[in-house]
């Protein structure tokens, strides 16, 4: 323990650095993957066929282990950066399509009904009804997907990308070495550290986005 | 398959898995078959050079996927016939703070990188098949302990109080009524552990225990495309096929009314 908190004393620049590409990596796609899946979301809620053909194909991708998607990206797209933020994206896609078309549909008829009463036409009532409506739900497939790809980012560090899975890596390297052990632990504990940091965000991003009508 | 897919052998159990098993299930076997023939006339349609060969022959990749079938396999019947009677014995406990403990530490165990389990263990016990097994049910138990511990406590209460008045004893209801009713969100845990399992079992090269990840490894490493390729469809098309079956026995065994 003694050794364990000394080795992170001694590598804190390195570790924060790397924590810190760990999150950019998860934020970018996670940013990416809610535009694109809140999109899919909002052109398929309303037509069975195609939220029923979004919701396969996004589960589909869930279903692909990481490490061969990584692979599959490899040929196309080199190492690095690149195809780690694309697998992301695509790992992220199921919980931000499926949440929106569910959070969609959940809203009143009568509600929609009002709205057009009122005059609004169909791209206000989605901006400022049926989204904000939905917007709890949506903000909880998107914590699910964070959840997920900040494990999943650790495997990209063998396909050379970013963050705490390096050090993961350099500890299995290093087998039989006397840091060997404190590397792969920092770089594990650090990635359950960022996931409770990126829960507690979205905690304070859902206290301060969630209209205020539907504040329990 | 034919096993999981006799409607006629229980058509009363389904309602409809003749309508069911529409192109909707077919889906999936169909892109794996397309995948899988595509990259064998691609991959033959190349002049292999001698490090492509090594590893792109049928005895190779027949033995790798055997190695990770393997591992998959028996790390879900461990996980089966240890993370069920877990969550079982859990939901029995009479604290009340006991289970939700044990679901918010599962939470935060799936929040740890599955590489980082498998490394850890490799540092402290050394590599081998057994360290890559244990990871493996380490991390895929979660899914199956947290879904029977919802399962078993998402039965109607009610129906549990009509079986104790009908005379039944805690062990009847336990499994007459409790498990019965579980029993969808159960399977639901274990084929999500199953694609786990095959995903954590690519990471097993790693630490020397074979599997498909030794193909990836060798494609990364060498620099040569149609060995990662090929063993990325062969993986994924493990994987898409086993939660395809999953799904299908999902389906099946759910208890009649529900």
């Amino acid at each position: 323990m003694d050794r364990f908190l000394s080795y992170v004393g001694r590598h804190t620049d390195d570790l924060l650095q790397q924590g810190l590409e760990h999150a950019t990596v998860v934020g970018t796609a996670i940013v990416i993957a809610t535009v694109l899946g809140v999109a899919l979301g909002v052109t398929t809620w309303d037509r069975p066929m195609g939220r029923a053909a979004a919701v396969a194909t996004t589960g589909t991708f869930l279903t692909i282990p990481s490490f061969a998607l990584l692979g599959l990206l490899i040929p196309l797209l080199g190492l690095g950066w690149t195809p780690t933020v694309v697998a992301l994206v695509v790992y992220s896609l199921l919980p931000i399509t499926r949440n929106t078309i569910v959070g969609l549909r959940e809203v009143a008829p009568a509600i929609l009904e009002a709205a057009r009463g009122t005059g609004m036409g169909p791209t206000r009532t989605l901006l400022r009804v049926q989204l904000p409506l939905a917007w709890p739900l949506i903000l909880t497939g998107i914590r699910v997907s964070t959840q997920l790809t900040v494990g999943i980012a650790a495997i990209a560090a063998y396909v050379a990308g970013p963050g705490l899975g390096n050090e993961i890596f350099d500890g299995l390297s290093r087998l039989g070495s006397k840091n060997a052990i404190n590397q792969a632990l920092a770089g594990t504990l650090g990635v359950i550290v960022l996931a409770l940091a990126f829960d507690l965000l979205f905690f304070a991003v859902r206290r301060l986005t969630t209209p205020r009508g539907l504040r329990v | 398959m034919t096993a999981v897919a006799t409607p006629a052998s229980a058509p009363s159990r389904r309602r409809s898995l003749t309508g069911v098993i529409g192109i909707r299930h077919l889906a999936t076997p169909a892109v794996v078959v397309v995948a899988l023939i595509a990259d064998y006339l691609w991959v033959h349609s190349l002049r292999l050079d001698s490090i492509e060969q090594r590893t792109l022959n049928s005895g190779y990749l027949v033995g790798r996927t055997a190695e990770h079938l393997k591992l998959t396999l028996v790390a879900t019947v461990l996980i089966m016939s240890i993370a069920v009677p877990l969550g079982v014995l859990i939901s029995r406990v009479r604290a009340r703070w006991v289970p939700p403990l044990v679901l918010g530490l599962a939470n935060v165990g799936q929040a740890t990188p599955a590489i980082g389990v498998l490394v850890l263990l490799t540092i402290t016990v050394g590599p081998g098949v057994g360290v890559a097994m244990t990871s493996l049910v380490a991390y895929s138990a979660l899914p199956v302990l947290r879904n029977t511990l919802i399962g078993i406590q998402q039965v109607d209460p009610t129906l549990i109080e009509a079986a104790r008045g009908m005379g039944m004893r805690p062990a009847q209801v336990l499994w007459r009524i409790e498990m019965p009713l579980a029993v969808p969100v159960v399977l639901a845990g274990l084929r999500t552990a199953l694609v786990f399992c095959v995903g954590v079992a690519t990471l097993a090269t790693f630490v020397n225990a074979g599997g498909l990840g030794d193909i990836i490894v060798n494609g990364i490493k060498l620099d040569r495309d149609p060995v990662l390729v090929t063993g990325s469809i062969l993986t994924a098309s493990i994987a898409l096929l086993l939660d395809w079956a999953g799904g299908l026995v999902e389906s099946a065994l759910r208890p009649k009314g529900t």
